[in-house]
């Protein structure tokens, strides 16, 4: 496994970077941690179909490491977003399991951030009021919550840490597809999941808001050592994000091959490397057999 | 990063948005309307007595006598003490009642039936259980009026629910909502608010007309008044309550959006 975390970023929020820490309880990363964050284990999803049984999902395995960065890539109609869903706890599988920190996962659970694509922002909430929603139940934790005061920092803190001080106020409808998508983030690291699990979040912006955000979101991971689990059909999103890649088959949806992206960051797309991984994954979600090793 | 768009008209532009907001151009043609219909109307009462149709004028001197009296401010106090109470009870029930059906399934289903049964009872054929179980009062006259915003609420808050998206419910309870009752009042609730909201006031609206059907056995208050200067062929005085009663509504009315704007700000 590789624990390259591309310190090649320059951002502006890691020099005066304060409120990273507080967001993150881990920073270890790399070989430290012998179970895996997530476990995906020979996981299924059959439907019924008008014309017959379809097998969505067949046999998906795969690990997720502590403070890594897998991207699931996969052609369309390949399961990906029934996998992030049964992931998610949102679904059922119709075999296998997946566990959070060897936990088996039985339903939604704040130990997960789940982030849409759609955003699905509370609209009657202001952007504090959307990021701040999960810590208003009082059982974070376990502790018996945590009081206003409390609250009102560390949504200060989170507001801060995806840009968008000085629209706390705002409601979702007065923001752009891209700041939405920040609140959405936001939201699911208020209650400090160990997992970031992502589905084409940046699939509804405009390319250049595509690219802040996947920097932006770099620079998050970096920040707060969370573990993410990122759903693209972007494969060069996914060589720019991951510090491995799933590539997915359909027909039925599996696990066609995993990829280790040995690249520093930031990773620019005029790399020659990073196209060798391109094509690579490309021809993988092709159906392409000999494509050449990177 | 996007700059930040307007918002709306500002905090301060909601407080009185419907009276404020009036646009010149609106009021000038407003007016207008209201001119030519006073006139079509006191054309016409030219050539009819006046137990037919009074002129505008005739009914302006009873209203101001009406009013001058205290007759007026009477029986808009009866009215109002069965149009509160029917209204918000009504209301009330009629909210939960819609919510709770159409979050549960269950629920939905035991009571289908009944639901479908008591839809089409218009309010006045409950009079006898008004009697029957109040009395001639105010409350069984709040009970009919009760029974009008209840169905409106009802069927708004049902259809409000219905509409709340299911991905709304799946991020809350990623976030660790749990619980039916925590998920309608951080979720369904708020989201449904719109709808909800127009239904209650479509009920408000409501009950102001089931105050003349509440008073039909005897309940004193505008209503009745109207019943009663009927039976005398009192036009003057009829056309003079019924304007009461639209003005009653238009007030409350206009409190009420101004609430509502003020509560859907995020929209």
């Amino acid at each position: 496994m590789n624990d390259e975390r591309g310190d090649g970023g320059s951002s502006p929020k890691d020099a005066n970077d304060a409120n990273g820490n507080a967001e993150g309880e881990d920073r270890t990363v790399g070989g430290a941690a012998s179970a895996a964050r997530v476990r995906v284990a020979e996981v299924a999803k059959h439907y019924e179909g008008t014309e017959g049984p379809i097998r969505a999902l067949e046999g998906v395995s795969f690990d997720v490491s502590d403070g890594e960065f897998v991207c699931l890539v996969g052609p369309s109609g390949c399961g990906k977003t029934t996998l992030f869903r049964i992931i998610a706890g949102l679904e059922s599988a119709t075999a296998g399991e997946v566990f959070l920190n060897d936990e088996r996962v039985e339903g939604p659970t704040p130990d997960m951030g789940v982030v849409f694509q759609e955003y699905h922002l509370f609209p009657w909430r202001t952007v504090r009021g959307n990021v701040g929603f999960g810590l208003e139940k009082g059982g974070i934790d376990g502790e018996g919550g945590i009081d206003g005061e409390e609250r009102r920092q560390r949504v200060d803190r989170l507001v801060e840490l995806v840009g968008l001080e000085g629209f706390g106020d705002s409601y979702p409808k007065e923001l752009s597809g891209g700041m939405k998508q920040r609140v959405a983030i936001a939201r699911a690291l208020a209650v400090d999941p160990d997992l970031l699990l992502m589905d084409e979040p940046f699939g509804a912006v405009d390319a250049q808001t595509r690219e802040m955000l996947q920097s932006e979101l770099l620079d998050i991971w970096r920040e707060t050592g969370k573990t993410v689990l990122f759903v693209t059909h972007d494969v060069e999103e996914a060589v720019k994000l991951a510090d491995r890649i799933v590539v997915m088959a359909k027909e039925p949806g599996r696990v066609r091959e995993t990829i280790d992206v040995d690249l520093p960051r930031p990773r620019a797309r005029s790399d020659a490397a990073f196209g060798r991984y391109y094509e690579r994954v490309l021809g993988l979600i092709r159906g392409e057999r000999g494509t050449p090793d990177v | 990063m996007a700059t930040k768009t307007d918002v709306d008209d500002g905090i301060g532009g909601y407080l009185d948005g419907s009276i404020a907001a009036i646009d010149p151009r609106r009021a000038v043609l407003g007016s207008v309307g209201i001119a030519g219909f006073l006139a079509l109307w006191w054309a016409a009462s030219l050539v009819q007595p006046s137990y037919v149709l009074p002129s505008p004028a005739a009914v302006g001197e009873t209203f101001y006598a009406e009013a001058a009296s205290g007759e007026m401010a009477t029986a808009i106090g009866h009215s109002v003490r069965h149009w509160v109470p029917g209204a918000a009870i009504g209301t009330t029930l009629g909210v939960a009642a819609g919510v709770g059906l159409a979050w549960s399934s269950v629920a939905d289903d035991v009571s289908a039936p009944i639901v479908r049964t008591l839809r089409p009872v218009p309010p006045l054929a409950l009079i006898g259980f008004a009697i029957a179980w109040f009395g001639i009062n105010h409350a069984g006259a709040a009970f009919i009026i009760a029974v009008g915003a209840f169905w409106i609420n009802f069927y708004a808050a049902y259809g409000g629910v219905e509409g709340v998206s299911e991905d709304l419910l799946d991020v809350a309870r990623s976030l660790g909502v749990e619980g039916d009752l925590e998920l309608l009042r951080s979720v369904v609730v708020p989201a449904a608010s719109p709808e909800i909201l127009t239904g209650v006031r479509t009920g408000i609206g409501r009950c102001w007309m089931l105050v003349v059907a509440s008073e039909i056995f005897g309940v004193p208050g505008i209503g009745r008044r109207i019943l009663r200067a009927s039976n005398n062929l009192q036009v003057d005085v009829v056309i003079a309550y019924i304007l009461v009663l639209s003005l009653m509504f238009l007030l409350v009315d206009v409190m009420f959006r101004a609430a509502q704007r003020r509560a859907l700000a995020w929209r």
